[in-house]
């Protein structure tokens, strides 16, 4: 709780800065501040990224809350890593590398169009998928779990295309270490 | 007074059993055949002054929704309900004839305080005599139930084969809020309750092999765990929460073993949990997604969907893992096998040009019947304790509703309503 507390602070105080530098490595390696008692980057880390499970509990799924790292998206039926996810997740590995003590919470998603339980599976293995990739980068296994939610918790609710492109991702939860 | 069960409930007595080969019996009733005519008079009261409209309107649903009766409507009959008598020799049959009916339902009831004993009769209208009879007692409350016996029974009588209305459906619905909570309600669509209130994700409900209870997955502990929920109460208790899936728990027949999905490095398979939740034996072992597995009746053999060929099909294999073969043969996205109580079918949803029908096949993999066609998606597919019906969701309207049919696909008829979306359907056995 004290933790996030600090997260608090932390992005006040940022904020209170006038944002100048506020996103730059710089200051956020400042922030870390490794000696300073208690003071760390991890609850930084943590401020931006609520689950998605909490999210739907407060209505605020799919309202942009991302955090600090980015989805990476799936074709249908698909848990492959395409490209794009490669690149994301090499794009989030260096921001893991910079936050040593984070630990990350990796969500497996589907669109609604299967059926619950097999979605459930699928969200499980885009979610190990995301993660095992990350550990070929050099990630510490041990700093992340996964979790499914399999169509459970869309953050676009049309039916469309585009809209079902959207709920097949990873989501990355970030928590203090 | 032939039975009286242990946890009465009802007591019940046969009122008078005539041996087959009545007129009306004679009759051959099944899908595809017309349906047979029959009346459902109100009951009479024996007693105090009450009224005997829920009984005979439940008759009356539970064989207009069997797909076999023609229910006459009410408001063509000549006979007041409280003059007119209840037994062969006080009947007056030619009342009944000239509105067309085959077959009569008629009966008394008599309420004192929260004792209710009702006397439910069936007649033969040409032949004039009674073909069956019970006699119900019970509280005030367990008149549907009474009902949906007598219905049951009917359709026993005419077609060889007890009727499935005596039991209830297990369902998700979001109408009550944000997520899928868990409802319950009669075979026939009446009495729906709400039995969880979570505010987290819920899926896959499923009977207990008693009907009193359900083991489902819930997030509530924020992992997919597997519960143990205990109706009428909605007490839960933890089976499973090994790290990742505890998914999609089925009792097996006996009671003693629950077949479930857990998750092995990222990777689903079907498991047996000890009647405790605790791990007795992993089934499967291959990289693909292994999910759903569905009892066979016996409790030998289990149905699973696997994409071990490259996209999701049925399969089946024997209790301990072995013997996988698989089931479905066409289609290149088959999910949700559900096994038939008869033994024969497995009921299952194929996804076709972007949506999903239900489909039933032969355990050997011949003989696939199409259940649903047309609008929309059709799913999660769960059989009737007499597995001649089929519950199933479907969007052919818009929103998720469950809808009933048989298992050749005739009379398919919506059983919920109102807001928000139902899916996940579980039929229960019956409930004694």
């Amino acid at each position: 709780m004290s933790r996030w507390w600090l997260a608090g602070v932390a992005v006040v105080a940022c904020l209170a800065l006038g944002g100048t530098g506020c996103s730059s490595k710089k200051k956020g390696s400042e922030l870390e501040g490794q000696g300073a008692a208690g003071m760390s980057d991890e609850a930084l880390g943590g401020a931006g990224g609520a689950g998605s499970l909490a999210l739907a509990q407060s209505g605020r799924l799919g309202a942009g809350d991302t955090g600090p790292l980015h989805d990476i998206f799936f074709d249908y039926d698909s848990f492959d890593l395409d490209e794009t996810a490669r690149q994301t997740l090499q794009e989030n590995a260096e921001w893991l590398k910079n936050h040593p003590t984070v630990r990350v919470e990796v969500e497996g998603h589907c669109d609604d169009r299967g059926t619950v339980e097999y979605n459930l599976a699928l969200g499980a293995k885009r979610a190990a998928a995301a993660k095992n990739y990350l550990v070929d980068l050099g990630i510490a296994r041990d700093r992340m779990t996964t979790i499914s939610y399999g169509e459970e918790l869309p953050v676009c609710h049309e039916e469309s295309d585009e809209c079902w492109s959207r709920n097949r991702r990873a989501h990355f939860v970030t928590a203090a270490g | 007074m032939r039975a009286c069960f242990a946890n009465v409930v009802i007591c019940l007595g046969v009122l008078l059993a005539l041996p087959a080969g009545a007129q009306v019996r004679s009759t051959i009733i099944g899908p595809g055949v017309k349906r047979f005519p029959i009346a459902v008079a109100p009951l009479k009261d024996a007693g105090a002054p009450g009224t005997g409209d829920q009984f005979a309107h439940v008759i009356g649903l539970d064989l207009e929704l069997s797909g076999l009766f023609r229910v006459i409507p009410r408001d063509t009959y000549l006979e007041d309900a409280q003059t007119g008598g209840v037994t062969a020799e006080s009947i007056n049959f030619d009342n009944w004839s000239v509105v067309g009916a085959l077959a009569l339902v008629k009966g008394s009831i008599e309420r004192r305080g929260d004792d209710l004993t009702i006397e439910a009769r069936l007649f033969d209208v040409a032949q004039r005599k009674q073909l069956a009879g019970r006699r119900f007692r019970g509280r005030a409350a367990d008149e549907a139930r009474m009902a949906n016996r007598f219905a049951d029974e009917i359709i026993q009588y005419f077609t060889g084969e007890r009727g499935p209305f005596d039991s209830q459906i297990a369902f998700l619905s979001t109408r009550g809020g944000r997520f899928k909570d868990v409802y319950v309600m009669s075979a026939n669509g009446e009495g729906v309750r709400r039995i969880t209130n979570e505010n987290t994700i819920n899926l896959s409900p499923s009977w207990t092999p008693d009907e009193r209870g359900l083991v489902l997955t819930s997030f509530r502990n924020r992992n997919p765990d597997l519960f143990s929920l205990t109706l009428p109460n909605a007490s839960w208790s933890k089976l499973s929460s090994l790290r990742g899936l505890n998914l999609g728990g089925r009792w097996s027949p006996d009671g003693r073993r629950i077949a479930v999905t857990l998750e092995y490095d990222g990777n689903s398979e079907i498991a047996l949990l000890n009647a405790d939740g605790s791990l007795q034996k992993r089934l499967t072992d291959h990289w693909a997604v292994d999910v759903s597995p569905s009892w066979s009746p016996d409790g030998q053999q289990l149905a699973f969907c696997s994409d071990r060929s490259g996209a999701p099909q049925i399969y089946v294999m024997s209790a301990d893992g072995g013997g996988i073969r698989r089931v479905s043969t066409s289609g290149n996205y088959n999910t949700s096998p559900s096994w038939s109580p008869k033994g024969d079918r497995i009921a299952y949803a194929s996804r076709i040009g972007g949506h999903f029908q239900i489909f039933t096949v032969k355990t050997d993999g011949t003989d696939v019947r199409q259940v649903t066609a047309g609008a929309g998606s059709n799913e999660d597919p769960s059989w009737s304790p007499d597995g001649r019906y089929l519950v199933f969701s479907s969007t052919r309207r818009g929103a998720s509703k469950l809808y009933l049919a048989d298992a050749a696909g005739a009379n398919q008829v919506e059983l919920t309503e109102g807001n928000g979306s139902d899916s996940s359907p579980s039929w229960s056995g019956w409930l004694e």
